[in-house]
C-alpha cells in the first residue's frame, strides 16, 4: 500500500533545491546555507528521502589534503518524479490562492 | 591550555591522588580503632598508585588510538566526533558526513552552531524500523516496567524496587536495539561466555530473591538506591554479554580467557570461604596459602596480559579485563548469598568479618560493596595494568618485527 502524505514545506524545499539541478551533486553544508536550514533539520530529511531512494548519495574523495571527504547528494529518477510533482503542486497552490479557493491537491508522496 | 598528552596524564595522576589521600583521610579521622601505621601507609600508597599506572595506560592507548585523531580538532568537532562514534554502523556514514562539511564551516560560533545542531540531527535519526514500532516496543517496556514492581512486591516486598529499575534498564536496552537495528537479531560471537555470563545474572536475581524470602528482614540492607544499583550493574553485565559494544570487539580469546578467569576468581572465593576456619594438613595448607593469596591478583592480571600480548595490542587485554569483571561479579555475588546464609547458620557471624556476630542482612550489604564495588575496582585496575604490560611486552620481544607497529599504535 502506498501511504499519500503531503511533505512538510522543509521537505518540499529540500527536495525542490536538489531538483533545480538534477544531474549536480551537491554537499549539505550547501544546502543549508542555500535554504536557511539547520543541519539538525536537513540531515534527518536528507536521511529519510534516501531511505526512501529518492537521495542518491557519494562521497567526494577529490578534496584538498588533510580535509575529510565530503558527502555529495543527488535525486534518483523517483525523487526528480516527486520533484516534479511537487513543483506542479506548488503552481497549482499558487494559482488557487490567486484565483480562490478551490481545494487542495493531495500529492502523491511516498512517505518520505 | 595546550591539552597534550603530559598534561592530561599529570592532571589525571594529580586528581587521583588529591582525590584519595582526601578519601583516605576523612576515613581514617572516621576510623575507630585506628589502624596500624603500615596498615595505614599501604592504604595511602597502594590504591592510588596502582590506579595512576592504569589511568596512565588507558590514556596512553587512547591517545594513539581515538585520540590521535582528534587531537588536531577543536572543541566543536570533538563533540561531532564523540556523537558520530555512538551511532550505529548503519547510520554512521550520516555522522561521518556532517563531520566533514564541519570542516568547510568558518568561524568559531558557526562552527558551534553547526556542530550542536548536527548533534541534535545525530540523536533523532530516524530508527529503521520507524518511530511506530519502536513507540510500540517502548510502550511494551513501559508497561513491562510497571507490571513488575507490584508483581514482584507481592510475592518479595524487598524487591519491588530492583524489579522495577531492572525490568525499565533491560527494556531500555531492547528499545536501543529496535531504535539502531534494521532487524535486531541476538548475536552470539561467544556463546560460552555470554551463556556464563548470563548464567551468572539470572543465579543472581535467584539467590537474591531466596536470600530475602528466607530472611525477610535483610530487605532494610537493599535500600531503594543500592537496589537500582544493583539492577543497573547485573543489566550492564547483560549488556555486554548479549549486545557486545564494538569497542569490545570481535576476538573469541579475549572474551573466553575472560570468562575462563572469573570461573577460577568464583571457584577461589569459594574455596576460601569453605577453607576458613579448618585445619588441612601441612601439605594442602601451604598449597592453600599459596592458591588463596595468588589467586584474586593472578586471575585478573593474566588473562589481559595474556590477551594483550597474543593480540598484539592494549585493547585487546582490555577486551579480556572486561569480560572478566563481566563475568566475574554476578558470580561472587550469587556465591556469596547463600555461603552468607549457611555461615551465620553456624555461628551467627558474617561471610567477610568472622569476628563479628551481626544479622544475617549485612551478608547482603557485603555482598554488594565487594562484588559490585571493591572487586570489580581493584580487579580491573590490575587487569588494565596486565593488559598494558601485555601490548609493551610483545612490542619489546619483537623490535624489528614491521608488524610491531600495530602494537606500537594501539
Amino acid at each position: 500500500m502506498i501511504r499519500s502524505r503531503r511533505p512538510s514545506a522543509q521537505t518540499t524545499a529540500v527536495v525542490l533545491a536538489l531538483a533545480e539541478q538534477p544531474t549536480a551533486w551537491r554537499y549539505g553544508y550547501q544546502l543549508c546555507q542555500q535554504l536557511g536550514l539547520k543541519p539538525g533539520s536537513l540531515y534527518p530529511i536528507l536521511v529519510r528521502l534516501a531511505d526512501r531512494g529518492l537521495l542518491e548519495t557519494t562521497w567526494d574523495t577529490d578534496v584538498p589534503a588533510g580535509r575529510p571527504p565530503r558527502h555529495l547528494y543527488r535525486l534518483t529518477g523517483s525523487g526528480r518524479v516527486l520533484a516534479a510533482e511537487l513543483a506542479a503542486a506548488r503552481s497549482a497552490a499558487t494559482a488557487t490562492r490567486r484565483s480562490g479557493p478551490k481545494g487542495s491537491p493531495n500529492e502523491r508522496w511516498q512517505g518520505a | 591550555m595546550r591539552w597534550t598528552r603530559r598534561t592530561v596524564q599529570t592532571v589525571t595522576t594529580w586528581v587521583v591522588v588529591v582525590a584519595w589521600v582526601v578519601l583516605d583521610g576523612v576515613a581514617l579521622a572516621n576510623a575507630d580503632p585506628l589502624p596500624p601505621l603500615e596498615t595505614a601507609l599501604v592504604q595511602l600508597v597502594v590504591p592510588p598508585l596502582l590506579w595512576v599506572v592504569a589511568a596512565r595506560l588507558v590514556l596512553r592507548h587512547w591517545w594513539s588510538g581515538p585520540g590521535s585523531r582528534t587531537s588536531g580538532m577543536d572543541l566543536p568537532g570533538r563533540l561531532l566526533s564523540v556523537a558520530l562514534a555512538a551511532l550505529p554502523e548503519r547510520r554512521r556514514e550520516w555522522g561521518r558526513a556532517m563531520l566533514a562539511e564541519l570542516a568547510e564551516v568558518q568561524g568559531r560560533s558557526a562552527r558551534w552552531r553547526f556542530a550542536l545542531s548536527s548533534v541534535g540531527a545525530m540523536l533523532w535519526l530516524p530508527p529503521a524500523g520507524g518511530w511506530p514500532v519502536l513507540a510500540l516496543v517502548a510502550g511494551v517496556v513501559v508497561a513491562s516496567g510497571a507490571a513488575a514492581g507490584p508483581a514482584v512486591g507481592a510475592a518479595v516486598p524487598g524487591l519491588r524496587v530492583f524489579a522495577v529499575a531492572f525490568t525499565g534498564l533491560v527494556g531500555a536496552m531492547v528499545v536501543l536495539a529496535v531504535a539502531r537495528s534494521r532487524r535486531p537479531r541476538l548475536r552470539l560471537p561467544v556463546p560460552a561466555p555470554t551463556v556464563l555470563v548470563t548464567g551468572g545474572v539470572a543465579a543472581s536475581i535467584a539467590m537474591t530473591v531466596i536470600f530475602l524470602r528466607r530472611e525477610p528482614a535483610a530487605a532494610e540492607y537493599l535500600p531503594p538506591a543500592a537496589a537500582v544499583y544493583l539492577a543497573a550493574v547485573l543489566a550492564g553485565c547483560l549488556w555486554i554479554a548479549l549486545a557486545a559494544p564494538r569497542w569490545l570487539g570481535t576476538g573469541r580469546l579475549p572474551p573466553h580467557l575472560g570468562a575462563a578467569a572469573a570461573v577460577v576468581f568464583a571457584a577461589w572465593f569459594w574455596l576460601a570461604n569453605r577453607t576458613d576456619g579448618t585445619e588441612p594438613p601441612l601439605p594442602l595448607a601451604l598449597l592453600l596459602a599459596l592458591v588463596l593469596v595468588s589467586a584474586p591478583v593472578a586471575v585478573f592480571f593474566v588473562p589481559a596480559f595474556a590477551a594483550g600480548r597474543a593480540g598484539r595490542s592494549f585493547r585487546s587485554g582490555l577486551q579480556a579485563a572486561v569480560w572478566t569483571v563481566t563475568a566475574m561479579v554476578p558470580l561472587t555475588y550469587a556465591i556469596w548469598l547463600p555461603e552468607g546464609l549457611r555461615r551465620h547458620a553456624v555461628d551467627g557471624r558474617l561471610l567477610v568479618d568472622a569476628e563479628v556476630v551481626a544479622p544475617v542482612g549485612m551478608n547482603l550489604a557485603d555482598a554488594l560493596v565487594f562484588c559490585l564495588g571493591i572487586f570489580p575496582v581493584l580487579g580491573l585496575t590490575l587487569a588494565v595494568i596486565g593488559a598494558g604490560l601485555g601490548a609493551r611486552t610483545n612490542h619489546r620481544a619483537v623490535p624489528n618485527d614491521p608488524s610491531s607497529s600495530s602494537s606500537r599504535r594501539s
